[in-house]
């Protein structure tokens, strides 16, 4: 029996079988692998988030006077009205994401140093990119509301 | 009858002789071939050669710094699990556990505080031995690889206390979370999944707390820990400690003498290469330039008692700093998070600083482009400079070139550090320590 098996051994018959189920095993095991880690990001990856909405009702144009500049921390935006017109302009640094505070020239932002002009755009400082202008709205009920999704041009106001 | 007798009496009377040889196997040795035996057949001295070279137990080549990280790493393990049982990674508890901590539980305040000097300890040690090693040209061949594996460790080891100080849910803390994962944003490509993977929401939040803390206690720790293994294992396996040319291994016949009956643990340690009747275990089969077995160099000593000692008084020195430093000087505890509200300045702990002072500059460049390429070039040392000279000696003259760039980038970084620390103000802007 022994030599037997020995001799088809050698005579190469039981060796593609062999290498067959090695390669066979070799690609279940690097597919599953391959498959676990997919699943794993998709499991990582939440399907469903439970943050703020990005949609919300700031007040009446009428709480906003003439040349305010507002910034509502809780929201991360700040508006502004320049006589009949209202924007709502981001407060999250373009730079690493930290809030920028209105000053008299703008918007500074403590972590690094990005300076903003009026209208959001750079001024100095390590910022790559102007803050975001989003979207304001009159709803029917005469408030306004801000739609932080939808990114506007900046110098886009809206008349009330 | 009375033989049962004697031989129950005997039982008892041999009991702790026979309950210790059944742990150690061995007396307290008290001659050349018994040190070398208890080397050898204890789990956690068997990490240790049996014979170590005078070069690498002087505390001037090495300065203990490896060990001191190891022991550091030890030091964290044991007050971050005494630490979790207080804490709860919940934005809403976390900051009045860490209150708690101060001021009602045991002995909490110095474990924190343990916990976080330990942690800063380890960032500059762990450093420091980079240099150490780079200083005395020990990752030269073989050692290339446990180069990779330690500047692997460097980075798991910043990793750690990137994900560690966020968790007291402080202002640091969260506008840390927000700045670093922001900073990932900006990596080619897979930036913002990454950052989304890493917060778990679209915002920093509950979600981000849980992910960074099973990432600080579980994932981070575990990786660390096989790494440490597989470093040490490789230290032994490259034949131990970096040393200087002159002192390169030489084989040199073994003056013990060896009976017909030695166990096996012993003979492996003390065979001698020419003596007359090979016996060899399976190690001394192995071929290969790492085989110390059956070769004895000519300036070394028994590891027991000597590097024992010596690795005890670091583990003392270790301790005492830690403890000292933890008695006098209270863990940084900032307010309570404030999400409408980043601190002016906002400041990473000092090892990050040299990189928040990158990033003011550029956010890519900063945050990811400078660090990947000096990463990457860190890991490629001993691909890139293939000499072979000056090995085990601190600036050796003929890595001279070699030695000034690495000092060169070290100088800069170290640089970029006190600027972020001493020179930087409100809204980052420049300002006079003086």
């Amino acid at each position: 029996m022994g030599a037997a098996l020995k001799q088809t051994d050698a005579g190469g018959q039981q060796m593609p079988r062999r290498k067959f189920l090695a390669w066979l095993s070799g690609v279940g095991l690097v597919g599953s692998t391959v498959a676990a880690l997919f699943s794993t990001y998709f499991f990582m990856k939440p399907r469903a988030t439970y943050g703020q909405p990005n949609r919300f009702r700031i007040g009446r144009p009428e709480d906003f006077p003439y040349g305010a500049r507002v910034a509502i921390d809780s929201k991360r935006v700040c508006i502004v009205r320049d006589g009949g017109k209202i924007a709502a302009i981001s407060t999250t640094c373009t730079h690493l994401g930290c809030i920028v505070a209105p000053s008299e020239t703008g918007f500074q932002c403590p972590c690094h140093g990005s300076q903003f002009d009026v209208d959001g755009n750079v001024t100095g400082g390590p910022a790559p990119k102007p803050l975001a202008w989003f979207q304001v709205s009159l709803t029917p009920s005469g408030e306004l509301e801000v739609d932080k999704d939808s990114e506007i041009q900046t110098g886009t106001y809206l008349n009330v | 009858m009375s033989k049962e007798k004697n031989s129950m009496v005997k039982a008892l009377v041999d009991l702790p002789k026979n309950v210790w040889m059944s742990i150690f196997r061995n007396p307290l040795p008290s001659s050349d071939r018994g040190r070398a035996a208890t080397s050898f057949s204890n789990f956690f001295l068997h990490i240790q050669p049996v014979r170590v070279s005078r070069q690498a137990l002087r505390p001037t080549y090495t300065m203990g710094l490896g060990l001191i990280s190891f022991f550091l790493f030890v030091i964290l393990m044991v007050t971050g699990i005494l630490l979790m049982f207080y804490y709860v990674p919940s934005t809403t508890q976390a900051y009045d556990r860490m209150l708690d901590l101060r001021s009602s539980v045991a002995f909490g305040i110095i474990l924190r505080n343990m916990h976080r000097w330990a942690a800063h300890a380890m960032v500059a040690v762990v450093f420091l031995h980079m240099c150490r090693v780079f200083l005395t040209g020990a990752y030269k061949p073989p050692r290339e690889f446990n180069w990779l594996i330690g500047v692997t460790l460097f980075i798991l080891t910043l990793f750690s206390s990137f994900t560690g100080y966020l968790l007291p849910w402080d202002q640091l803390a969260f506008w840390a979370i927000t700045v670093g994962t922001s900073i990932a944003a900006y990596a080619p490509f897979i930036g913002k999944s990454v950052k989304f993977l890493l917060l778990g929401d679209a915002t920093v939040g509950q979600e981000a707390l849980l992910r960074f803390y099973v990432l600080h206690v579980v994932v981070l720790p575990t990786i660390l820990t096989m790494f440490v293994a597989i470093h040490f294992w490789r230290i032994r396996k490259d034949g131990g400690l970096a040393k200087p040319e002159e002192s390169a291994p030489v084989p040199v016949p073994v003056s013990v003498e060896i009976e017909q009956a030695v166990p096996v643990v012993a003979s492996a340690a003390v065979v001698a290469a020419e003596s007359a009747p090979r016996r060899f275990t399976i190690q001394g089969l192995v071929r290969g330039p790492f085989v110390k077995v059956g070769k004895l160099e000519e300036d070394t000593v028994f590891s027991w008692p000597n590097l024992l000692i010596a690795e005890l008084v670091v583990l003392l020195i270790t301790i005492i700093g830690v403890m000292a430093v933890s008695i006098f000087f209270n863990a940084p505890l900032e307010h309570p998070v404030n999400v409408m509200h980043p601190p002016n300045p906002a400041k990473a702990p000092w090892y990050f600083l040299g990189l928040q002072e990158q990033v003011s500059y550029s956010a890519f460049w900063g945050g990811v482009g400078v660090p990947g390429i000096e990463l990457l070039l860190l890991a490629l040392v001993p691909y890139i400079d293939r000499g072979k000279a000056g090995v085990g000696r601190w600036f050796a003259r003929e890595r001279v070139w070699a030695n000034a760039l690495f000092l060169t980038f070290v100088l800069i970084n170290v640089v970029l550090i006190v600027i972020g620390t001493f020179f930087r103000g409100a809204n980052w802007s420049f300002v006079s320590p003086f």
